[in-house]
């Protein structure tokens, strides 16, 4: 077959009922971009020589040296069966799982799949999960069993032999389909369930869900109802084809069936039925009979086929039979070149004779063009899940979308249809293979202010939209044809043509039009996912997630070269230049504003492996955050941000899908040298109750201890006694505070944490109520406060917590973290930070104000050192978590009194300075105190700062300090026999399994677990490892949780001594971590430089 | 072989020596090296793996043992593990290769730390990780001084490092209230110190929220205590003012 040329594609696409979108999909090295490619050359775009070899989809260069496809790719062909010519949009797809968002997306635009199966390797890991994503997409599969060849060649099977080996794989096929049909019939049920019971409570019952409410109990109901017969592959059902494609010959029974017909004489029909199952040919009576493996005679199949190729096999390669060869070649009708007959290799005469005798792009092509459905068959069920986003039902949505749907079915290319088009993703293209190459290389520079004036231009746009949109008001909400929306469209203001820009790299959207025809140049709307149809037809002024935009330039995909277009008809996958702007990763086109965006794709694998990037010199930092901008857009399945830490973290499915995005940085989007390093692990410090048992478990009361830990050295400014109680002096000995460490229950910890937005306004209107102004709050937050309060109210409860909650000094870090400062200073009353509550319900004090201003000096000091020991820990600098630090003793002695503190200080300071009389002059008193306050050790509240701050630290210290370690909960789904492996990772990861749950219908085991963020780099990487692939793990932040291990810890009772040896230094997780953090920080970590002392060298050669 | 180089010449490979001088004599204690640091910070607790032998010299490599009456004389004991201890504790020592290459890497990171803590970078107010600035700090050839405080150095990277790359020191947020009459004349007199003025209210007083450099600190506080004779008033509203929370790349 020649070179097709564009026109007669571009014919072939009006033709939706000839066309056939479909996708490859596989395991890993199954065989996919092989098979692509013989399918390719049938087309005559690559030589059929070198088909297989060439793998011509894989255009990335790391996918040539690698071997693994990486990406998805489209190409369409030309298959002419019979006087019919159909057009064959195929989509080759990665098998790696770390590139399963690839194969979403290519999903996603398919009507049907073509699934290979390794002949040996069986139904393997990725297999299933292709499956399971071709049936949630609703696209009809067809089998592919390739690499037959390595039966013969590998295997040394016999005929018999691998006839059996197909059978069970073809089994094992069809037990996953199966499985999946049950859980979805189970699922359906429990759907239909629930939705009935909605309409008896709705009143309006659909007639077409009144069945489901009759099943509810009946549990055999469900799976015998539903007709499962058309979902599994079989031979004779002619959706199954044995092939290699790497020798380039593969069959369908029907080929043969043909063949044979006329050589027996016997019916072709007959000979379709018969031929693949328990049937051998009884030679007498020239009749075909059942049961051929009771009577232990050839199966039909074995016979008939597997023999032909063994034979073929055994005189090409193994034997190498001149003469055989030539004979075979005879009865089989097919010439061979001299050239090849000759070569010394003789798979290359094997594959030059298969492919004349049973070529397998004929093969594969004639089953998808009569198996797989064209555009115009698409399943109404299909529609409705693709438009139902979310948990709506596609009934509940407006009567104009509905009526989308007619759209969808009939995919018709009139110009009066709505165009629907969706994007599944953006991909790079090197301008230079863009066919209108006019068009000068951009600068990365240029792209970004092109990308940044596009968002400006967006927000606009939107603005624009919204306006338009209400100012036409209710003119067009009526009829959403697409003759009034163009009319809504002029009055966006239109995109920018392009000036006279440079670029190296452009976006192509890979989409398929569902519906209607896309023009070059025509505007559509792009719907975001969270774009709501009723919203947009209601025509209110703000339509969220809506845009407006052109197409500049249609591309029809040809693997790795683009041809433009002018127009594409309905059904048909295509590339969209000109979306880079309006579309992040996916998007909906329409004309129509009545469509709802389409679900959102089903990634199998969710990113989870992270790492913190940071270009190799730091100056070059804007090229990486623009980099990572484009990678985000690039990749359906990347996620970049920044932490607060400010560190730039990506998150990528997998080490191979990580190491493809860091290649792409480094060579396409940013173009600097990058570093890649585990992500910096937070943790927090908080202090606990004093432990009843020691590290052996036994009661610490009865034992006397043997060593004395926690030895604060005293000096004369800090003391400390033993309940705890640390009291610090300032450096000028004028102020003195007493404060005490106290551990929070868990549930107010978690309350605080929770409510920190709350807090923080809470601090606000306090901070607000001192100045004298006054806060505007809303009731809801005032209600929200109460309830916040009630509650801790409720949690704080005992002797130790009495009134606490109204002696709230201040939250920090920050103002509202989970750690409280308390007030428990005898006599010092202040505003607690509740006060302006209160104040809000109107009851307001008379001289409150005055005295609020006038304490504020000191008070805020006192504030400022809680916040700032809350915000770094003594442990290893880290936030604190759930500690109560009781202010219990404020004593300030100046030269002077000061009025605000006559409660506190007065019998002190009458005490102290007696020879200085009550001044009556207060101002220049206060003029004079201040003067004196500047001493040598700087300004007062700044001292003040440092001195509580101090005595916060070593109260901490005081008390049993722990760490608190950062949890993901981590979900696993693995199946029964790798359960074993799985829990060996999480054990020696110090994770905890939390429950085990078998999922219904299928044989896969969920797994629930805790595990420390600290210990979960290259945790999805091994536990992948470790099961071939077969659980796959999803990681998500949940808790802040303590670690049991004291990391100061050292033996102390006589037990620990016998148990753990003087030294103790088995693996202590706290301090390991502990240290790891001081060392990254360049803290002092106790440790031994070297751990022995070297011996004396006798060096006499070189000193 | 030389005459120069005689083969019986005992060269001391792993011997570190402290020592003191007391009462007018020199004493030398032989330790193993790199370990005496370790001792001093309390790390390594067994003085055995610290100390080469227990007795005490006059001078080590010569291998001359001090004399009992000179030890008793200027230590007032002659429990040898008592003067070794003395001597370990006050002597003045050699830093070894590792202890000293050990404690100028710690001095680094922990300038690279006060240097991430104290500033951002300006496009994003978001701060720099240690890692970076690690990188810039060695990109700028830095050298970290052993006798000066890491947070005086790490002012002065900062200072330097403001010609390669994008940092500032994170801003500190303050308000200011300020009696009425003394405000304009303050006001003119504050300006300079300050990089952004959020918000001002003038009603009974001056009120402003700002955000200024954290080294003029000192400078207005000083200066609004002093001009307003305690009146004026400061308020620290946060330390850094710097983006909180994760922020998605799109």
């Amino acid at each position: 077959m020649g070179h097709t040329s564009l026109d007669k594609i571009k014919a072939l696409q009006k033709n939706p009922a000839n066309v056939r979108n479909l996708c490859i999909l596989a395991h890993v090295d199954h065989g996919k971009t092989t098979l692509a490619d013989s399918l390719v050359a049938s087309n005559g775009i690559i030589s059929s020589r070198l088909a297989g070899k060439l793998r011509y989809l894989d255009s990335r260069e790391d996918e040539q040296i690698r071997g693994i496809t990486m990406k998805s790719s489209a190409i369409s062909l030309h298959y002419a069966s019979g006087e019919k010519d159909y057009l064959i949009n195929l989509i080759d797809s990665p098998g790696h799982v770390d590139f399963s968002s690839e194969v979403s997306t290519a999903v996603r635009l398919c009507d049907g799949a073509i699934v290979i199966v390794d002949a040996v390797e069986g139904v393997c890991p990725q297999t299933q999960a292709v499956l399971r994503q071709a049936w949630l997409e609703n696209i009809r599969p067809v089998l592919v069993i390739n690499k037959i060849d390595r039966l013969i060649m590998e295997l040394k099977l016999t005929s018999q032999e691998a006839y059996t080996h197909l059978q069970k794989i073809l089994e094992q096929v069809n037990a996953v389909t199966g499985s999946l049909f049950t859980s979805k019939v189970l699922e359906d049920r429990a759907v239909k369930e629930e939705r009935a019971e909605e309409d008896k409570e709705e009143g309006d019952i659909k007639p077409a869900e009144c069945p489901g409410s009759e099943q509810v109990y009946d549990w055999s109901a469900g799976l015998e109802d539903s007709d499962d017969s058309q979902l599994y592959f079989s031979p004779d059902q002619g959706n199954v084809v044995f092939a290699s494609a790497i020798d380039g010959w593969g069959f369908s029974i029907q080929q043969f069936a043909q063949i044979h017909s006329q050589r027996m004489g016997i019916r072709a029909e007959v000979l379709l039925k018969t031929l693949w199952g328990d049937f051998y040919l009884n030679a007498k009576a020239k009749k075909i009979m059942k049961g051929a493996h009771a009577k232990g005679k050839k199966p039909l199949f074995v016979q008939l086929v597997l023999d032909n190729i063994w034979s073929l096999y055994d005189a090409v390669v193994t034997r190498r039979d001149k003469e055989k060869i030539e004979k075979m070649m005879m009865s089989l009708g097919v010439k061979v070149m001299t050239r090849d007959s000759r070569h010394s290799d003789p798979k290359v005469l094997l594959s030059a004779i298969c492919s004349q005798w049973l070529p397998v792009s004929q093969a594969v092509l004639f089953m998808v063009c009569d198996k797989l459905p064209s555009p115009l068959d698409m399943t109404s069920e299909r529609i409705e899940r693709l438009m139902s986003v979310g948990a709506r039902r596609f009934h509940s949505l407006p009567l104009q979308t509905q009526e989308l749907k007619t759209a969808f079915m009939q995919c018709s290319s009139d110009d009066t249809a709505p165009v629907i088009v969706f994007v599944s993703k953006m991909f790079m293209v090197d301008a230079k293979a863009l066919p209108q190459n006019k068009q000068r290389p951009l600068t990365q520079e240029e792209m970004a202010q092109r990308r940044e004036l596009a968002r400006q231009r967006h927000t606009e746009r939107l603005a624009a939209i919204q306006q338009t949109e209400s100012g036409e008001g209710n003119a067009q909400s009526g009829s959403t044809t697409p003759a009034t929306t163009p009319g809504q469209m002029q009055g966006l203001p239109l995109k920018a043509k392009p000036e006279e820009e440079e670029e190296k790299e452009t976006f192509v959207a890979f989409a398929r039009v569902y519906s209607g025809v896309v023009r070059r140049g025509q505007k559509v709307f792009v719907m975001g996912p969270k774009y709501d149809p009723a919203q947009g037809l209601a025509c209110l002024p703000p339509v969220p997630h809506l845009a407006c935009c052109t197409m500049d330039s249609l591309y029809l995909l040809m693997g790795r070269e683009l041809e433009e277009l002018e127009e594409v008809p309905s059904g048909n996958v295509l590339g969209i230049g000109g979306l880079e702007e309006c579309v992040l990763k996916s998007a909906t086109l329409s004309t129509s504003p009545a469509l709802p965006p389409f679900i959102p794709l089903n990634f199998e694998a969710t990113p989870i492996v992270r790492v913190a990037i940071e270009p190799k010199h730091p100056s070059e930092m804007p090229k990486l955050v623009r980099g990572m901008r484009l990678l985000n857009q690039a990749d359906p399945c990347a996620e970049v941000l920044i932490q607060e830490t400010g560190e730039h973290v990506l998150v990528t499915a997998g080490e191979v899908h990580l190491q493809r995005c860091l290649d792409d940085l480094r060579e396409r989007f940013a173009k600097i040298e990058i570093s890649a390093s585990k992500p910096i692990i937070p943790f927090r410090e908080t202090v606990i109750r004093p432990p009843k048992v020691d590290m052996v478990n036994e009661d610490l009361g009865k034992q006397q201890k043997v060593a004395v830990i926690h030895q604060v050295k005293e000096s004369d400014t800090l003391h400390l006694d033993p309940s705890g109680l640390v009291t610090l002096t300032t450096p000028n000995r004028q102020a003195t505070v007493g404060v005490r460490a106290i551990p929070l229950p868990e549930e107010v910890t978690l309350l605080l944490e929770g409510s920190a937005d709350l807090i923080r306004t809470l601090e606000q209107a306090g901070q607000a109520q001192r100045e004298g102004r006054t806060l505007d709050m809303s009731t809801w937050t005032l209600d929200a406060l109460m309830v916040l309060k009630s509650r801790l109210e409720v949690l704080l409860q005992g002797r130790k917590w009495r009134n606490a909650v109204d002696r709230i000094w201040a939250f920090g870090p920050r103002r509202y973290g989970p750690n409280i400062l308390l007030n428990s200073v005898e006599g010092y009353q202040r505003p607690s930070v509740w006060h302006c509550l209160e104040r809000e319900k109107g009851e307001k004090e008379g001289g409150a104000k005055a005295e609020a201003s006038a304490i504020r000096d000191f008070d805020n000091s006192v504030v400022s050192g809680f916040q700032l020991a809350t915000l770094s820990g003594p442990m290893c600098e880290e936030p604190l978590m759930g500690v109560c630090f009781s202010v219990e003793r404020w004593d300030m002695n100046f030269p002077t009194q000061r009025t605000h503190l006559d409660s506190v200080t007065e019998k002190d300071s009458n005490s102290l300075d007696a020879s200085v009389s009550e001044s009556p002059g207060e101002g220049a008193m206060a003029g004079a105190s201040h003067g004196r306050l500047v001493d040598c050790y700087g300004p007062f509240s700044g001292q003040l700062i440092a001195a509580v701050k101090e005595a916060c630290r070593h109260a901490f210290q005081a008390k049993p300090q722990r760490l608190m370690a950062a949890m993901y909960t981590c979900e696993i789904m693995a199946t029964a026999e790798v359960l074993g492996r799985v829990y060996g990772v999480l054990g020696k990861r110090e994770g905890r399994v939390l429950q085990e749950e078998m999922k219904e219908g299928t044989e896969m085991f969920i797994i629930k677990a805790v595990l420390p963020v600290a210990e979960s780099f290259g945790f999805a990487d091994e536990i992948r490892k470790r099961t071939s692939g077969l659980a796959s793990p999803q990681l998500v932040f949940s808790h802040w949780e303590v670690i049991s291990s004291d990391p100061s810890w050292v033996p102390t009772t006589e037990e620990e001594y016998l148990h753990f040896g003087e030294k103790a230094d088995s693996a202590n997780q706290a301090l390991k971590y502990m240290n790891g953090v001081r060392r990254r920080k360049g803290l002092y970590v106790e440790e031994k430089i070297v751990e022995h002392g070297e011996k004396q060298r006798t060096l006499s050669k070189n000193k | 072989m030389s005459i120069f180089t005689p083969t019986n010449q005992i060269r001391l490979t792993n011997v570190a020596v402290v020592r003191m001088k007391k009462g007018g004599k020199r004493f030398e204690i032989a330790c193993y090296k790199n370990k005496v640091m370790s001792w001093r910070s309390g790390a390594e607790k067994d003085l055995d793996e610290v100390l080469q032998t227990s007795s005490v010299f006059n001078n080590v490599s010569k291998g001359q043992v001090a004399k009992k009456d000179d030890l008793s004389k200027a230590f007032g004991t002659d429990d040898l593990t008592e003067i070794c201890k003395e001597i370990l504790a006050k002597g003045e020592l050699q830093v070894s290769d590792k202890e000293r290459q050990s404690q100028l890497e710690t001095s680094f990171r922990d300038i690279a730390t006060i240097v991430a803590e104290k500033c951002v970078n300006l496009e994003t107010k978001r701060p720099y990780t240690v890692n970076l600035i690690e990188r810039a700090m060695k990109d700028i050839h830095y050298s970290v001084k052993a006798n000066k405080s890491t947070k005086q150095q790490a002012l002065e990277v900062i200072r330097q490092l403001k010609d390669s790359i994008e940092i500032q020191r994170a801003h500190m947020r303050l308000r200011l209230v300020l009696p009425a009459k003394e405000g304009k004349r303050l006001k003119e007199k504050l300006k300079p110190l300050l990089k952004v003025v959020e918000s001002e209210d003038f009603d009974d007083q001056l009120e402003m929220v700002c955000l200024v450099d954290p080294g003029c600190f000192r400078e207005i506080d000083e200066l609004i205590r002093c001009e307003t004779k305690g009146k004026g008033s400061l308020e620290v509203l946060s330390l850094k003012d710097v983006e909180e929370g994760d922020e998605r790349l799109e």
